[in-house]
């Protein structure tokens, strides 16, 4: 770790940062706020809900129905608003930590200095692993504060609500990690962002629909967003901790690789 | 001091460098000398190890760039060929933070160099031209005092003023006993700060000479005006070298022989000479013509 880089890579990449963890809050509230106005009219809801194909429910994780404000924020926000936004956040910001600055060719310029590449890639990971943090911290706090604010609390599971965060941190984990090796293996910013982009919203379809239809089914094998099911979190069922582990295991595993891969590459700087 | 041997990359577009070997001695400064596209980035790229070579190494201060990197960047200064900042900074700013990636604490050289370069250091780079970004960049590459100063195109987007005071930091730096290797495609460049250098075409190093000895090969031209026609008629008839006539202008091609050609106007009267250098590009196909012939 190279805590000087840290620092100024944290200045330069915190704007953005924000700019993400901004529009989450913003949503989350917006979420929160419209919840009361839809629990009156959840009986319909549900109604038309149970109307729709069951694949179709499911592939927007709208399962549980309306009925609770878990349930609803886990279908309207963690299933699908924030997983597109922070997915985002996931293939941008490893992209500019390391592919751009190759591209561009600053990176030769921190290379020029007595700091090894490992301890360049370790950091750029931990900037990135910190602004992740950051925006799911931000979001869980205004989501918790929301709560207060709109709706009667009382009913409120906030164990269940931060569980639901962490699985949805532990899927990013896993998303930035991916997008970060393909970054690191990349001389060309552009087509670093159009790879992992492809893969990540490849792996939201395939689960999307594989969800969808029960003949491809299978697709779903293929994808790590098999192991994020904030409907199931939700209601305490399904394995939080397993998946959770498996898909911090996939991020580290992809954050470690893409340390050695960028120690051994050749750089056109 | 550095090493570069038998050092050979193929790009899959088949350009590249091949078998470039040289080596530069302490306080020494060292000219890399080749027209564009020649492999001058590319084997300073290897220099500083950034590329994997496909064969051979480079070593500075007995460590192999490639293996020791992050350890032999504590005796490098660099100044890259394409400058590009990190976003968002200004001249101070990055500075700073080279400063600090360096390990600099006395900030007196820094202050020194700003000072003689003459520059505004609060400018968001993003606002500076070519010049200043090139002075923030000689700066970053100095500022740290390291024995081995490598500099891709130092003095390009300098205007004439800045060279100079950027040949006499060169100089007072050489007398300290820092080592340089810089590139360029200008030979006045390299003639005025270096000991010798390397000629580079297409990949391959065609030559390692003496400074002197480059001089001495390069051929001059002297455009030379008669008063009359009959003069410039009969200087035609002379030993020299013509290049092209017309009129009472005649062009000499002058390549160390100079008494004679001397000698030679001195017996008509004169109206003007004009001299025109042989550009980088003229050397180099001189030297290889010759080479070429002597085969
Ligand atoms: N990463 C790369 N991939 C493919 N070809 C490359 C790469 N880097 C350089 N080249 C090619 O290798 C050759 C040498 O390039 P290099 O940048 O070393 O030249 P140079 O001598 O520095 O030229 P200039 O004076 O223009 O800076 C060029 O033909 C260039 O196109
Ligand atoms: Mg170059």
């Amino acid at each position: 770790m190279n805590f000087s880089l840290y620092k100024q890579m944290m200045k330069v990449n915190m704007k953005g940062v924000m700019n993400y963890a901004v529009g989450a809050a913003f949503y989350i509230f917006l979420v929160v706020w419209i919840y009361p106005s839809m629990e009156k009219t959840a009986k319909p809801l549900n109604d038309m809900l149970n109307a729709m194909p069951a694949g179709m429910t499911k592939a927007f994780n709208l399962q549980n129905g309306f009925g609770s404000f878990e349930s609803f924020i886990s279908g309207e926000f963690y299933g699908l608003l924030f997983t597109l936004i922070v997915s985002i956040f996931c293939v941008m910001i490893p992209t500019q930590l390391m592919a751009k600055l190759v591209d561009q060719g600053s990176m030769a310029y921190l290379l020029s200095t007595p700091t090894t590449r490992g301890k360049v890639a370790f950091t750029q990971a931990s900037v990135f692993l910190t602004g992740l943090f950051l925006i799911s911290a931000i979001t869980t706090a205004c989501g918790i504060l929301g709560v207060r604010i709109f709706i009667d609390a009382n009913s409120f599971h906030a164990d269940r609500f931060i569980q639901l965060n962490l699985a949805a941190f532990a899927l990013f984990v896993a998303l930035g990690g991916i997008s970060f090796l393909v970054s690191s293996l990349s001389n060309d910013e552009k087509k670093a962002m159009g790879t992992s982009g492809m893969i990540i919203f490849g792996f939201y379809s395939l689960d999307i629909i594989g969800k969808i239809s029960e003949k491809v089914d299978w697709l779903r094998d293929f994808t790590i967003f098999t192991l994020y099911k904030p409907a199931e979190v939700v209601n305490g069922k399904g394995d939080l901790l397993q998946n959770c582990i498996i898909l911090f295991a996939v991020g580290l595993i992809a954050f470690i690789v893409s340390i050695l891969v960028f120690r051994k590459r050749d750089l056109p700087l | 001091m550095l090493t570069v041997q038998n050092l050979t990359k193929k790009f899959s577009n088949g350009k590249g460098i091949f078998d470039v070997s040289f080596s530069v001695k302490k306080g020494e400064v060292f000219g890399f000398l080749g027209p564009n596209g020649a492999g001058k980035s590319t084997t300073i790229r290897h220099i500083m190890g950034f590329m994997k070579p496909d064969q051979g190494y480079v070593k500075v201060n007995g460590l192999d760039t490639w293996q020791k990197q992050g350890e032999v960047q504590k005796y490098i200064g660099y100044l890259p060929g394409e400058i590009a900042f990190i976003e968002g900074m200004t001249g101070k700013g990055f500075l700073d933070f080279m400063a600090e990636l360096q390990g600099v604490r006395d900030l007196s050289k820094r202050n020194e160099l700003i000072e003689r370069l003459q520059f505004d250091i609060n400018t968001p780079i993003r606002k500076m031209s070519k010049g200043m970004k090139q002075k923030v960049g000689i700066v970053a590459a100095f500022m740290h005092d390291p024995e081995v100063i490598i500099l891709d195109e130092p003095t390009s987007g300098l205007d004439p003023l800045m060279q100079k005071v950027f040949i006499e930091i060169v100089l007072e730096e050489k007398a300290k006993g820092k080592t340089f290797l810089m590139s360029s495609h200008s030979f006045p460049e390299i003639e005025r700060t270096c000991d010798r250098a390397a000629i580079i075409k297409d990949g391959i190093v065609i030559a390692v000479k003496d400074i002197h000895e480059l001089q001495s090969m390069q051929r001059k031209l002297f455009e030379v005006t008669f008063n009359n026609k009959e003069d410039a008629k009969t200087f035609l008839n002379s030993s020299l070298q013509i290049d092209s006539y017309e009129g009472n202008r005649v062009r000499v091609a002058i390549q160390g022989n100079y008494d004679s050609f001397i000698e030679e106007t001195a017996k008509y009267h004169v109206r003007n000479i004009a001299i025109f250098t042989q550009n980088l590009e003229d050397v180099f196909m001189n030297y290889y013509d010759r080479s070429g012939a002597s085969k």
